[in-house]
């Protein structure tokens, strides 16, 4: 038979359950606007009844816990996404930076080749002339400096990439090291039983922060967080964070090392792996395209003006500074080597009067003297190119945004706090506070009539 | 019943989407002012390689009529000096054939003796004419291709060469700017020889010898001398075709051009209305997004 103080236990019960629903409530409104704040959730559970002969007495409402709600595989989803969109900015926006040296001017590459052949066809109708040498050599010259300055703006870019990489590890070190703080308190925290919702949502943020500088991948496995770089180097283990450190290595730049090994060509995505993308394979790629060119229509314009004579008749000699057999870092030094304008060769037979070999000169900007091409047109590639990984970029930059965007609004939507629903919810958790103190005020008066049935006149 | 819980921020989304419709208005504004789609490689990658290369076309056609210009000077230099050769010539002759007459005294024949000497002068210094600065009948030589020179049996020396010189006014396209000045005025050449011609008149009428058959070398060399002259005027005839065609090249690179890149106004402007519009309703969805709460009614 139940009792009239177990009812008063029930419902003291109730509204201890409906006072932390409150806490719950209260604690997602004052946490409304803060990043990554996960909602709380008070999970109320029916007590165990109580059988006495053929009869069951509920014995309440329990408040097991305020959880947080979160979905740790739209979370996963989100950390892969802020990687992709991590590399695809850093690269777009360093693609951005290097097209300006190949938007369409009247100092770019193409206009001082073009300046250059003019100024050979102007030669060829006076070649004694020596104001139109004089400009033969100006354009040349023209030509030499825009390639050393297109070259010198990439090669300062790169070196900023690689400044960049130093200080993207020493923030990827300074997150891990956080993270590895906030495992250690989640676990204490959990393994005593006690909610680290706080602490979880601290560390999803900074996951996300790190997810946007490194390629990561998180496991975790009872109360513990391990954070390893895609290919498996450790970043966090639990309560132990391992810093990444950099190297310089032979080409002067810094490699990334994790555990003592040089992950550099493993790191593909977050901020990191755009900045490695950029430094080591798309700028060096572009500055080898320029190196090819300029090196090719030097070796070219070179044989050219050592087939003829000057206009003193002695046999031409090399245009521009020699390149190297490979032609390798061409672009940057790349100069005039004759100053004197008489040395240009355009005789074909010695006679300072012939403009023979202006001719061979000039079928140069016909020739297929860079990677199969014509000058122009090897040119127009390097900026076809360019132009595509920009285009490209933007574009999954823009798909991996949108992804993103969608991501996080279904996490919003799993994780969010409604103010609407946390009204609701107060109105419903009051009202069944209201409710639950009733009844200790009914039980009250009813034990007050039980302990003073003696003395009660009907 | 429960229900689709809904993502309760809604303000990221809505500035995410204004910000790519001012990024959007930003790129129809900088083409409408350039007038061109294409303003950076990205703008169209192979769009800004083929207006590379049609800015190379341009500027070599550009070139070659630059080339034109200057080696129509050299050919209207040459052929107005021709014709002037060919004028003295004609009144060497008619000065030959008025001392063939025979009914000239002696001081009559040396007046014209003394006439035909200045023409000589003349034709030397027609022979070495210059075209900013270079002798046009050097070959390729810079030295001045005409000197008396009383060792040669015309008394006339030649020091240029007979080298020859192509300017390209086209792809592919040559056209030979000289002749020699040996050849013009045909040093050696048995039948229009211009400088022996009028030498032996001048002796032949100086002695009152031979005139008429110093007559016939003049009419000969004036014969070859119109025939070469031919040469320039082929020359300048080629040119004018020439340039007629790349006049017509420049405006179709042009045209090529402008239908790659040129921004159509029309669409542009249609585009950044439609963009202005996004924007305002996107910035109202924002203003109108709920500032109250259930909150705000359970007072």
């Amino acid at each position: 038979m139940s009792s009239l103080f177990s009812a008063l236990s029930i419902a003291t019960g109730a509204l201890g359950a409906e006072q932390g629903a409150m806490d719950a409530t209260t604690n997602n409104v004052a946490n409304v606007n803060t990043p990554g704040y996960s909602r709380l959730r008070p999970v109320l559970t029916e007590s165990d009844p109580v059988v006495i002969g053929s009869v069951t007495y509920g014995q309440g409402v329990t408040l097991d816990k305020l959880e947080s709600v979160r979905d740790p595989i739209l979370q996963q989803r989100i950390e892969q996404e802020t990687q992709q969109q991590g590399q695809l900015n850093t690269f777009v926006s360093a693609m951005q930076q290097a097209q300006v040296q190949f938007t369409s001017s009247s100092t770019d590459i193409a206009s001082q080749i073009s300046n250059f052949f003019s100024s050979l066809n102007q030669l060829s109708t006076d070649p004694a002339n020596i104001t139109l040498r004089q400009g033969v050599l100006a354009a040349a010259g023209n030509l030499a400096t825009v390639f050393n300055n297109t070259s010198a703006s990439l090669t300062q870019q790169r070196a900023s990439a690689d400044l960049n990489v130093t200080q993207a590890v020493t923030q990827v070190n300074q997150l891990t090291g956080q993270i590895a703080t906030l495992n250690t308190q989640i676990s204490q925290l959990q393994g005593v039983g006690q909610d680290a919702s706080a602490f979880e949502d601290q560390r999803d943020v900074l996951i996300g922060q790190l997810s946007g500088l490194i390629d990561v991948s998180s496991i975790n496995s009872d109360n513990s967080l391990t954070l390893t770089t895609a290919n498996g180097t450790p970043l966090v283990l639990g309560g132990q964070s391992f810093a990444l450190t950099t190297q310089t290595n032979a080409s002067g730049f810094q490699d990334v090392y994790g555990q003592g090994a040089d992950i550099t060509s493993q790191l593909t995505s977050g901020q990191l792996g755009g900045l490695i993308q950029v430094r080591d394979q798309t700028i060096p790629g572009l500055i080898s395209n320029l190196d090819t060119l300029a090196s090719g229509m030097a070796n070219a314009l070179n044989t050219a003006n050592e087939q003829g004579f000057d206009l003193n008749g002695n046999a031409g000699t090399a245009l521009f500074t020699t390149p190297s057999p490979s032609g390798q870092g061409y672009a940057a030094t790349m100069a005039v080597q004759i100053t004197d304008p008489s040395l240009i060769a355009a005789s074909s037979d010695g006679s300072p009067n012939s403009n023979g070999n202006v001719a061979v000169l000039a079928a140069v900007q016909n020739q297929n003297v860079a990677g199969g091409q014509t000058p122009t047109d090897y040119y127009s590639s390097i900026v076809a190119n360019v132009g595509n990984d920009v285009s490209n970029g933007s574009a999954e930059l823009n798909a991996s945004q949108l992804a993103l965007t969608q991501l996080q609004d279904q996490l919003g939507s799993i994780s969010g706090v409604s103010l609407d629903e946390e009204a609701s919810n107060m109105v419903q958790y009051q009202r069944a506070y209201d409710a639950a103190a009733n009844v200790v005020t009914t039980i009250n008066d009813m034990l007050y009539t039980v302990i003073n049935m003696d003395t009660l006149t009907v | 019943m429960s229900s689709i819980r809904i993502n309760p921020f809604p303000m990221p989304d809505l500035l995410a989407a204004l910000e790519q419709l001012q990024q959007q208005t930003t790129n129809t504004t900088l083409e409408l002012a350039t007038g061109s789609t294409i303003n950076k490689p990205s703008d169209n990658p192979g769009g800004a390689a083929q207006v590379i290369r049609l800015n190379e076309q341009s500027s070599q056609a550009a070139s070659f009529q630059s080339s034109i210009g200057s080696i129509n000077g050299q050919f209207s230099t040459a052929d107005s000096t021709l014709s002037s050769v060919v004028s003295s010539l004609q009144s060497a002759l008619s000065l030959g054939v008025e001392a063939a007459g025979g009914t000239l005294s002696p001081a009559q024949l040396a007046d014209i003796a003394t006439e035909l000497t200045s023409t000589q002068s003349q034709l030397l210094s027609l022979a070495n004419t210059s075209y900013q600065g270079q002798y046009i009948f050097a070959g390729t030589s810079t030295a001045q291709p005409f000197v008396l020179d009383p060792t040669q049996p015309p008394g006339v020396g030649y020091k240029g060469n007979a080298g020859t010189n192509s300017v390209t006014i086209g792809a592919g396209y040559q056209v030979q700017v000289n002749l020699p000045g040996s050849q013009v005025f045909g040093l050696g050449n048995a039948t229009g020889d211009v400088f022996q011609a009028i030498g032996d008149l001048i002796t032949s009428v100086q002695k009152n010898s031979g005139i008429g058959g110093a007559v016939n070398e003049i009419d000969n060399a004036l014969n070859y001398v119109t025939t070469q002259r031919t040469f320039y005027d082929d020359g300048l005839n080629q040119t004018q075709t020439q340039q007629t065609y790349l006049n017509s090249q420049s405006l179709s690179l042009s045209q090529q051009l402008n239908t790659v890149t040129a921004a159509n106004i029309a669409t542009l402007a249609s585009q950044m209305e439609s963009e202005q519009t996004g924007q305002t309703a996107t910035l109202e969805a924002i203003g109108n997004t709920p500032q109250k709460t259930l909150f705000d009614y359970l007072a």
